[in-house]
């Protein structure tokens, strides 16, 4: 009986004790969980108080690279954008006015709950990054797209792209950077200009693409992603 | 109309009447809005389906799906994290004929459109560094009761529990995790992994012999480990495998212990993984090996003394080509497996005699196995609605009487054994291709029709069940409507 007893005893401390060494195992996981979450490299949209640096880097770099230099043509190049247009954009996101099919697909909902000061602080960190040379084009693209570039079509009164994204294509204000962007994007922003209204913040581009041709398009794409100023 | 297609399917707790399934679609609708309709996942980052999987098919991922799994689901904000998939479909297969006369008894739903299987997903993120993705399914034609009727059925279906971290800075990007999971390879990112490579529609056709790496122990089993990915270029993962019991039997609801449904396997089984991946453009390739290491008791309702040990190691690689309006994804996986049987499994005698009433060539069971798969999957999508599939599966392995299920009678001379589903030569060798349309109208509904040929079955191209049966009266054809909400 007394055996018996202590064996009880000695088997519901066991349990008591691996409860408790569990219940300890499993507070000390939660701890470091917790312990472990930072706001320098969380991943949370909608919380004023991630850095913009750290979403730079834990969201957005998934797709346009740490240093705004992205690889798929699918996104677009973000490396020395000017800092209003990158603002002008994301604010465009969030406010649901850019609502071509790149942007709201994939940035509607990143942007929706960005503050001013995160977008500030992504403009400013992706206007600071190096662009990097993209792939090079077909080089008789390329000259037909230069010539376009630097002085339009007089016939058409389409004015050369110099003339405000800068002779080196590197973008003024809320004129975008277009040198080293993927010709990819290039063409299909073109055509959103020419055949939508999904971006009235460039309703200028919208005149000026009106009378581009596909070849034109195809040809100033391809010179300005090989198109390349340190 | 802003949703160019659907989204991720996404789990709950286990035994939910239908109404309660019917209530919480309209909850559902109702939250999320006509016009984002759409589940969990995308109510987290707010992006459309297209984001993480490739043109918008499901479960094929994207790069920016493969970090956002690999990140632990815990990109974007804390959001409603039910939701709701159900696949309505009709199969019809070439030769239904019951050899006892019994017309449609082995292919009861055959001809008959049918709600077939309902899921319901609780996914999303939980901390910062915890995020999960579970998901339990209503199997509406589970089993037959005594009377023939159909009864449904809950079961756990996929699910991964996540912790992870990222470093990355312009010299290191490291993204380092923990995850918990009830299907080794589940928690891979590739799309030629098992758990997501194959037969991804319910109800698909495919193999009845394949390794167990590739399915065999899904919602039976529960492990646990870390993995890298270094530089979005090397992966590197060990996990280990036990039962899913005890405080683990969340993961293998609706399997049966006492019936032996549930395989139970001795101690901690290793799954191991190792990948290389490299984007460039609109390209992106991977070349992996990944390894499971099983010891399974034979029978599951006495799960004591000796084991059978599975020893899979396998080979795959993806290419994939993401340039809106196209997608393409090239999947390729050569498996391979040992098993060596228990004492009380192997050597052992059999009965079944051919056609000319002889023992079978093998009188006694092996002692030792091997099954080799080989599968490859092309898909292209146009503008993430319009999209198709070919795929191609072959499977070989040895031949052993204990897989005879088959055989004639050495009196009578007539077939005896499982007509079908039977195998008389002890061989599993099968193969065929499936080839398959799609259509997404909304991002959140697949509409797709699929047409699986066999060109061999259970070990032979003819009279494979002893019964007269050819392969390919097995091609079956299978239309379906799968929605995620």
């Amino acid at each position: 009986m007394m055996e018996e007893s202590e064996k009880t005893m000695s088997v519901h401390v066991t349990g008591r004790v691996r409860r408790v060494a569990l219940g300890s195992v499993i507070a000390a996981a939660a701890a470091l969980l917790v312990a472990c979450s930072t706001v320098e490299r969380s991943r949370t949209l909608g919380n004023p108080a991630i850095p913009a640096q750290a979403l730079a880097a834990q969201v957005c770099s998934n797709c346009h690279g740490l240093d705004g230099n992205s690889v798929s043509p699918n996104f677009p190049r973000l490396a020395g954008q000017p800092a209003v247009y990158l603002t002008a954009q994301l604010k465009g996101f969030r406010g649901q006015n850019r609502s071509d099919p790149a942007g709201f697909e994939y940035m509607w909902g990143l942007s929706r709950h960005l503050t001013d000061e995160q977008i500030d602080g992504l403009a400013t960190y992706y206007a600071g990054q190096q662009p990097r040379a993209n792939s090079a084009a077909d080089p008789q693209l390329i000259e037909k797209g230069r010539a376009l570039f630097e002085t339009g079509v007089p016939d058409k009164n389409i004015p050369p792209c110099a003339a405000c994204h800068g002779a080196e294509a590197q973008g003024n204000e809320s004129f975008p950077r277009l040198a080293d962007q993927h010709a990819d994007y290039i063409v299909k922003q073109l055509l959103v200009f020419q055949r939508t209204d999904q971006r009235p913040g460039g309703g200028v581009m919208k005149t000026i693409a009106h009378d581009l041709t596909a070849e034109n398009i195809v040809a100033v794409a391809a010179f300005l992603q090989s198109f390349h100023f340190r | 109309m802003q949703s160019r297609y659907g989204s991720y399917p996404m789990p709950a707790s286990c035994c939910l009447p239908s109404s309660f399934m019917l209530a919480l679609a309209s909850l559902l609708v109702l939250v999320s809005g006509a016009a984002d309709a759409v589940p969990s996942f995308n109510r987290q980052t707010g992006q459309n389906c297209v984001a993480c999987h490739a043109g918008g098919q499901f479960p094929d991922l994207t790069p920016y799906g493969r970090l956002f799994k690999l990140t632990g689901y815990t990109i974007g904000e804390r959001a409603f994290p039910l939701a709701a998939m159900g696949v309505a479909s009709y199969t019809k297969t070439r030769n239904t004929n019951d050899p006892f006369g019994d017309q449609g008894a082995d292919f009861p739903k055959d001809g008959n459109f049918i709600f077939q299987t309902g899921s319901v997903f609780l996914a999303g993120k939980i901390t910062d560094n915890v995020g999960g993705f579970v998901q339990v399914t209503y199997n509406n034609y589970d089993h037959q009761d005594e009377n023939g009727h159909w009864v449904g059925h809950w079961v756990s279906d996929n699910m991964d529990f996540r912790y992870a971290d990222r470093w990355i800075d312009p010299k290191n990007d490291l993204i380092f995790g923990i995850t918990a999971n009830n299907n080794p390879s589940v928690q891979d990112v590739w799309n030629s992994a098992p758990a997501w490579a194959f037969n991804v529609v319910p109800g698909s056709s495919g193999p009845p012999v394949t390794p167990i790496l590739a399915g065999g122990l899904a919602a039976n089993v529960a492990g646990a480990g870390p993995y890298i990915f270094w530089d979005r270029t090397l992966y590197a993962e060990v996990s280990a495998y036990r039962t899913a019991d005890k405080i683990w039997s969340f993961m293998s609801q609706g399997m049966n212990t006492t019936r032996g449904d549930q395989q139970i396997l001795k101690g901690a089984n290793p799954y191991w993984r190792i990948a290389l991946s490299h984007e460039w453009g609109a390209h992106s390739a991977m070349i992996g090996l990944m390894g499971l290491d099983a010891s399974v008791y034979p029978d599951a309702t006495d799960p004591t003394g000796p084991t059978n040990r599975f020893r899979d190691v396998a080979v795959d690689a993806q290419y994939q080509y993401l340039l809106d309006p196209h997608a393409v994804t090239l999947t390729l996986s050569y498996m391979h497996e040992k098993i060596n049987y228990a004492d009380t499994v192997a050597n052992q005698p059999t009965e079944l005699q051919d056609a000319s009433g002889n023992p079978l060539p093998l009188q006694l069971t092996n002692s030792r196995d091997t099954v080799n798969m080989f599968r490859a999957k092309l898909s292209y999508v146009y503008r993430a609605k319009y999209g198709g599939t070919l795929s191609y599966f072959d499977v070989t392995g040895s031949t052993n009487t204990l897989n005879q299920t088959s055989g004639v009678d050495p009196i009578t001379g007539e077939p005896v054994g499982t007509p079908v589903a039977g195998n008389l030569s002890g061989n599993p060798s099968t193969r065929g291709a499936t080839v398959e349309i799609f259509w997404l109208p909304v991002q959140y509904v697949r509409v797709g029709l699929q047409y699986t040929a066999f060109d061999k079955f259970n070990g032979a191209r003819s009279n494979y069940d002893a019964f007269g049966r050819n392969a390919r009266d097995n091609n079956t054809v299978l239309f379906y409507v799968w929605g995620a909400y």
